[in-house]
Formats: C-alpha cells, structure tokens, sequence
C-alpha cells in the first residue's frame, strides 16, 4: 500500500501553473504613500474632487489606524512606504477603443490563464460570460459591453464608471464598508485604483455571466481594486472572480474592497475562485490577501450570496459578510479553503440578522495540509428586532498531515428568543475506514483521497456557477497532480 | 519556595496585568469594571451569625467543611480519615510543603487574568487537601461557603495515585448585600485517580462570583464536572483543564437557570496535551427576564497529542424578549489524528411540542415548564449523586414562574 504520508506530501506540494511573468513596459510609480500620491493617483485617473476629498479623508484616518493583530495568521508586517501603489501596462492615451489596440502581449497573458478576452463562447456551447481584465493598477479590457448595454446592464471599470456615472458612484461608494471600516479598507479607500462596477436596473435580469480577473504582474506593488454592485429592485446578476500572480520570493500586498448592495427582491451571488500564488514549500514569497468583502440586503426579499474557493496566497484574511436589514432577506457563504505548504488562511463570514425573518446559511469547508494553518472565524449576530431570523453554520476541516492546524473560532451573539440557530463544526482527518473501503473496490490510493477530498467540498462546488465548479475542480485536482501513476 | 512567596509574586503579577476590560477579548461580553474596589478591598471577616446548618443541601451523608464569609469554621466541619486538610493560613507558615505547588501562579496560565493574581495574592483562607494514594472516599466531601460580602478563598486539592472522590463545592448566599466572591479551587490528579465534582453556585441576589477551577491531569485520570449556576447578580468561572498524560479523561457539564438581570459567564478550556485523551463538554442555558449567558468553550488539541477524541455541545434556551446569549465554540488544533466536533444551538421552545403536550390536555405553562425541564435535565441526568441532582432539580424549578406546578406533574 502506498504510504499515507506519500500521497499527504504530493498534496503539499501541488505546482502553481500560472507562476510566469509578463514582460510589459508599465508605468509605476515609485514606491511610497503620502498625499501626494494618493493626488497622482487620482489625477492619473482624472477624478472629480469628491472622490480625490473622500480618498484623502480615508488616508487621514488611516494614519491613525494600526493593523490588527488578532487573526491567527503570523507573517512579517508589509512597510507600507516600500510598495509602489500604482502601475499600469503603457498604452495609448486614451485607453483600449477595441481589443485591437490591446497590447497582444496583455492578450497572450489572459489566453495563458484560460481567459477569453475575444467575444467568443466560454466552454464552447455553454452560455456567455462577460469578462473584466485588471492588470496590476488598471482595467485593460471589458468584453460584451455592448450587449450589457442593451439590456440596461452598466458593466465597466470603476475608474470609467465615476467619469460616466459619478452620481451612481457617489450614492453607494463606501456606504456598505465606509472608508475608516478597518486598516486595510482604510488603506484601500486612499489609494484603490480600479475594479470593476457593476449596476443592474430594477427588474432586469443580467443576460449573461460577469466575471473579473485580478492580474499582479509588477514587482513590489501592492494591488487594490475596488469592486462595486449594485442591484435594484427584482434584479439578479451572478458574478465572478479570479485571481493570479506570478512567483516571486517577496510578499505583495493585495487589498480589495468589495461592496454588494441589493434593493427589494434583488438577488447578487457572487464567487471567487483565489489562486494567488501561495509561495514556495518553505513559505517564502507569496501574497498577502487582506480583503474585505461585504454585501448588504437592503430590500425585502433580498438576497446575497458569497461562494468561495480558496487556494493560493500565502496569508489570506478574509470575511465575506452580509448585512441583512431588509425582511426576509437572505445571506449564504459557501467557502472550501485549501492551505498547504506554509499557506495561511483566517477566513470566515459574517452573518448579521437586522431584519425580520431573514435567514442565512452558512458551509465552510477547510482543508489543510503541509504545514499549512488555517482558522474559521465567523460571527452571526441576530439583533433585537431580528424576529424569526435563522441561521444554520456548518464548518468541517480535513487534516492531512501531523504538522498542520486547522481552527474554528465562531461567535454567536444572539438577543431575539425567536431566533433559530443551530452551528456544527468537525474536525478529523480522511477515515481509514473511507480509504480502505474505496481502494478494496479497486481505486488506487490517490484516487480515493481525491474522490473523498471532493465529496468534502461537494456542497460547496455544488452551489458554484458551471465555469467555475469545472475551474474548482480542476485547481482540486491540480492540488493532488503527481500523485496518480 | 514557600506560600508567602507565592503570594508576593502573584501581587506583582497583578500590578502587571490590572483587572480585565471589555477589550479583552475573553472579557468582551462580561463588564467587571464595577467589580474593581470590592475586588481589591479585604472585608475583615464578620461571621454570618444565621444558622448555617439548615442552609444548603439537607440529608446528604457527606464530610463537611464550613466556611462562613471565608474562614473555616471547625465546629461544623466533620472531617474524613485518610485524608489531609490543612489550612492555607497554615501553610503560609511551612516551608516546602508539597501541596504549595498547588498555589503556584506563574502568570502563563491559560485565561490567566488580574482577579486570578489577586486571588493568589490575598486568599484569606482555603482548604489544602490531600487525598492519598488507593484511598477512596465513602463519603462525598461537601465544602460549603456561606457569604454575603468580598472574600477570598482558594482551594486546593490533591488527589494522589489512584485516589477517588467526589467533591461538592456549593457557594450560599444569606441576604442582599453586595459582595465579591474571589474563588478559585485548583486540582491535581495523580495516575488513575478520579474525582467527580460538583460545583454549584447561589450567592444572593447583589453578589458577584469570579471563580476558577483548574484541573491538571496524570495518567489514565479521569475528572468530571457539574457546573450549576443559580444564584448571583455576576458570575464568571474559568475552567481550565490540562489533559498532561496519556489515556486521562474529563468531562464538563454545565447548567445556568438564570432570571432578572443575572449575568452569568463561563470560559472553558481544554487542552489536550498528551495522546489518548478524551474529552466531553456539555452546556445547556435556561435563559428568563433580562439575562445574560456568556459561553466560551475553547478546546486546544496540540502536537503530538494524536488520537484525540473531544465533543463539545452548547444548547441555548431563551425564554424572554430581553434575554440575550453570547456563544462561542473554538477549536484549536494541531494535528491530524484526531476526531474533534462541536455543536451550538439557539432557540425558544418547539412549537409542536408544546402543540403535542396542549393536546394532551396539559396547560400551555405546565407545557413550556415541562419541555424546559426537559432540556436542562440532559445536564442534570448525568449528576450521578441522587440527593444533589434531587437538590438542583428543584433549586432549578424555583427560579421559573411555575415550578410548583412542574414538581406535581413530575411527581
């Protein structure tokens, strides 16, 4: 029988196949904050003076801030004055008209990743999906605007949203994670250079998938987009990240705000597949990904939904939270985090109950291997007024290997007695009765953890959008690759 | 080292740490900056002068040992053979004594806090305790405190190779004064040694009870505990259990009835040291009025300690609007041979239970005191000492609003 402890370290040491560098002229500035980089970042941008006061006011406060230490994650402090905050790939002034004028050098990067910038089916067959492509500081390309266009859909980056919309921008930017929120939202606020925006009308469903796509390319800069949606009255849209970085031996920093708002019977569901790299077998280089994401259910029947699959950056700090104020409103939190190596990842949701009989669910699913180290940390807090909330938690971590940590640190505040909560968490390593029943039935070692690995993360995978449980999968099977034959 | 020793170092500790604040994070749902003067003011000892035999729980066949407003009072107490009690008073004047290490405090423990440093630096009085090796008690040890004003107490009890025991401590309040009980009550378990114990808590209704039970086991030992929590304006326990050796095994269970504007705390942790070890927790709160209930149940399984087995479970009842539980289940682990589970739930009474009961033609207040019963006696039903369960059980259906009814329905 191949040894457990083989096939634990083949999982520990899975490949990180979207490690290469682009060589691209870009234009960075050079490492440091102040002012009067966060007054270049803007003017880069040609911002309104609204937006330039409002990052200033959030740099002020961000000044007076220290990062927190409370999160189980150990990791050498970023200097914030060594990390240049702003780089973009060099193209014609006026920005990409078409997709001809995209540097095909940018084009060959997203090809390398599986991404479709050409408006060309995804997965042949299957349906559309809309891509926005960020590279380092800036929004290289958007495809499908046309079409979104036609069905009321504004898709764009946020830096071409606040010249076009800065009235729709101004009413909902910071208004779910205000700028002086915490550390790194704060500093995100200062210095946050593009991302996506995206606005659905009341009453209309998007047409097709809307997906972005983070890119750190440049060295020694810290990335931080700022993602804004905004869905009216009886909107839906389903939308997509994903994220990749080259390998390098220093940390980067990459620190994003994400803010969801949905109006009366909106419904947002949003999924991450995080595939920053995670550094080497000895934890060395790798991105810190301190993010905040937060979604807030204005409306009545509303509903938001965070999907997540975790799998690369070194350190990853990360609550994705909805906020249920409107009756009857919905919150949901799927995540599978897979750690190994030195990874570090504290993640978990935040699920606060305003309104009446809103409900959320809640599956975090955690895998850990290597020397890897991992914490759940959730909060459901169901409030005074909060009559007939629900909430249902579930978290179960897999240990693969003696040297590896998996936490859960749930808290559970609760002041209304109609209130129904129930929270479940395991921790275990895969059965031996589990391996030994499958590999008596003819599948190889190998086989049997993968296919016990995935029957793990099944709910989660289950409630991703098609593209993305196969881009799972696949990134699943990556992690126990050289293992099989 | 010698006990006054101890106690000038627990007095710098203390200077070091200060009382605890709400930005601690093991103190973040339980405000004790009232608490501040009493915890640092030593009442001069004013015996209770109520007759203290008819308090507490009658016709149990137990050794006794009195304190009243912390000191010992050795006209009331009994005491058993094979076994050493001595006083803390004097221990302070021996040298080297080996029940001294039961009053060491390095300041590294965990959950360690200002009220534990003051509690080592002032204790008054307390019960030093040996149970030696192969001896088993044949009758419950029943330590009972009768207060109602600040003291400072603080027990230890060792229990050598394979000693056997069962424990009760119980805390009684006498009247309304305003008062803080500082207590902590340490525990060693040699190989193979069990002890059972019971801890129940009715201070009067003004005071306030900081208490800590501290368990390190050897081993194959096996430590269980009864946490009843009744009485009291304030409480917080710290129970913090270190399986040190093979094969040892403990068990937590814990109840709180709570009414008005009780607030009751505890913090538990368990860590899981050596392989082989096992550990159980289950905590149930009856939740009425404006109350408060604070549960931390935190179990740390390190390297090394593989085949580990723990469960944890946290049911919680609100009855009232303005009642309000704070909950927090935590692993920690670090290692993967190891089977861990925790479960929590929040909840009022089941509608179509209390359905089912009203069709039977029970009153809908018999219903809601039934079913209530039955959900905190999945605690109680572990108590293996008939007259204590007997004891708390009604204790228990004194504090909700129809508790005769209940008694002659379950008669």
């Amino acid at each position: 029988m191949a040894s457990n402890a083989e096939i634990k370290e083949q999982f520990a040491e899975r490949e990180y196949n979207a490690g290469f560098v682009t060589d691209i002229d870009s234009d960075t500035f050079p490492p440091g904050l102040n002012e009067d980089v966060i007054r270049a970042i803007s003017a880069k941008k040609d911002e309104p003076q609204w937006l330039l006061d409002w990052r200033l006011e959030a740099y002020r406060h961000w000044l007076t801030m220290s990062e927190p230490t409370w999160a189980a994650v150990d990791f050498k402090s970023t200097d914030y004055n060594a990390i240049s905050y702003y780089s973009a790939p060099k193209s014609k002034k006026d920005g990409p008209e078409s997709l001809d004028d995209v540097d095909p050098k940018l084009l060959e990067t997203y090809e390398k990743l599986g991404i479709p910038l050409r408006e060309q089916a995804f997965l042949a067959g299957v349906q559309n999906i809309a891509v926005d492509a960020v590279f380092d500081s800036v929004s290289v390309a958007t495809t499908f605007k046309g079409k979104l266009k036609d069905a009321g859909v504004i898709f764009m980056p946020i830096s071409e949203a606040v010249q076009e919309y800065p009235e729709l921008v101004k009413q909902y930017l910071g208004s779910v994670v205000p700028q002086g929120d915490n550390f790194f939202a704060a500093l995100n606020s200062a210095v946050f250079t593009d991302g996506s925006f995206v606005f659905i009308p009341k009453g209309v469903r998007c047409p097709m998938e809307l997906s972005t796509y983070f890119r750190i390319n440049a060295m020694n800069t810290g990335q931080f987009e700022r993602t804004l949606i905004i869905a009216e009255e009886g909107a839906y849209v389903s939308y997509l990240e994903g994220c990749t970085a080259p390998m390098r031996d220093e940390n980067q920093l990459h620190a994003a705000v994400v803010e969801l708002v949905a109006l009366d019977d909106a419904q947002i569901k949003y999924a991450t597949v995080q595939n920053w790299y995670p550094g080497d077998e000895n934890g060395v280089g790798g991105i810190y990904n301190f993010v905040t994401k937060r979604g807030e259910c204005r409306g009545k029947r509303s509903k938001i939904s965070w999907t997540q699959v975790e799998t690369g950056s070194a350190i990853t700090w990360k609550y994705p939270s909805c906020v249920l104020k409107g009756d009857d409103s919905v919150g949901e939190f799927y995540s599978v985090a897979v750690t190994t190596n030195c990874q570090q990842a504290d993640t978990g949701t935040k699920m606060i109950h305003i309104g009446k009989n809103t409900t959320s669910t809640i599956i975090s699913k955690g895998i850990s291997a290597g020397r890897a180290s991992q914490s759940y940390r959730g909060l459901v807090r169901i409030g005074k007024d909060a009559e007939g909330a629900r909430n249902y938690t579930q978290c179960d971590s897999l240990l693969l290997g003696d040297k590896c940590g998996a936490h859960t640190f749930p808290y559970v505040e609760v002041k209304n007695p109609t209130a129904k909560l129930e929270h479940e968490a395991t921790t275990s390593k895969i059965g031996e009765d589990q391996l030994f029943y499958c590999q008596q039935r003819g599948l190889s070692e190998e086989d049997a953890v993968n296919m016990i690995v995935n029957g793990f993360c099944k709910d989660v995978f289950d409630v991703l959008p098609m593209e993305f449980a196969v881009e799972a999968n696949r990134l699943m099977e990556v992690s126990l690759e050289g293992s099989v034959g | 080292m010698n006990v006054a020793t101890q106690r000038q170092h627990a007095k710098t500790l203390f200077a070091q740490a200060g009382l605890p604040t709400k930005r601690n994070e093991h103190w973040k749902y339980t405000d004790v900056s009232h608490l501040s003067d009493m915890a640092q003011t030593q009442s001069t000892a004013q015996t209770i002068q109520t007759p203290t035999t008819t308090l507490g729980i009658q016709n149990l066949d137990a050794y006794v040992l009195v304190f009243n407003n912390g000191a010992f009072v050795e006209a009331l107490s009994s005491l058993p053979q094979g076994v050493d009690i001595t006083s803390v008073a004097s221990l302070l004047a021996e040298e080297n004594h080996k029940l001294t290490d039961l009053f060491t405090l390095s300041g590294e423990e965990p959950l360690f806090n200002g009220f534990l440093a003051l509690n080592a630096a002032n204790a008054a009085d307390g019960a030093a305790i040996c149970i030696k090796a192969n001896t088993k008690l044949d009758k419950p040890l029943y330590i009972k405190h009768i207060s109602n004003q600040n003291i400072t107490l603080r027990h230890g009890i060792y229990f050598e190779a394979f000693a056997e025991a069962e424990i009760i401590e119980h805390y009684l309040g006498v009247d309304d004064n305003a008062g803080l009980s500082n207590v902590s009550t340490n525990f060693i378990l040699g190989t193979g040694a069990q002890c059972k114990h019971y801890r129940l808590q009715q201070e009067g209704s003004k005071q306030s009870h900081i208490g800590r039970v501290e368990v390190k086991q050897y081993q194959d030992s096996n430590y269980q505990m009864h946490a009843v929590e009744l009485g009291g304006a304030l409480t917080r326990a710290d129970i913090v259990v270190n399986l040190a050796e093979q094969g040892a095994s403990c068990s937590l269970n814990g109840l709180y009835v709570l009414a008005g504007r009780q607030h009751v705390d505890h913090h538990t942790r368990i860590d899981h040291t050596a392989p082989h070890c096992t550990s159980h927790e289950n905590y149930r709160t009856v939740l009425d009025g404006r109350s408060h209930g604070v549960f931390n149940g935190k179990v740390v399984v390190h390297e090394g300690a593989i085949k580990t087995d723990s469960a944890q479970s946290n049911g919680n009842l609100l009855l009232s609007k303005h009642a309000q539980i704070d909950t927090k289940p935590e692993l920690e682990i670090y290692n993967d041979d190891v089977k861990c589970a925790h479960g929590a739930t929040v909840g009022q009474l089941d509608d179509k239970q209390l359905f089912y009961l009203r069709s039977r033609g029970i009153s809908e207040e018999s219903a809601q005191e039934l079913l209530t019963f039955a959900f905190a006696d999945a605690v109680l039903a572990s108590m293996r000492n008939e007259v204590v369960r007997r004891y708390v059980e009604q204790a228990a259906f004194a504090k909700l609003p129809h508790g005769e009814e209940l008694e002659e329905l379950l008669a």
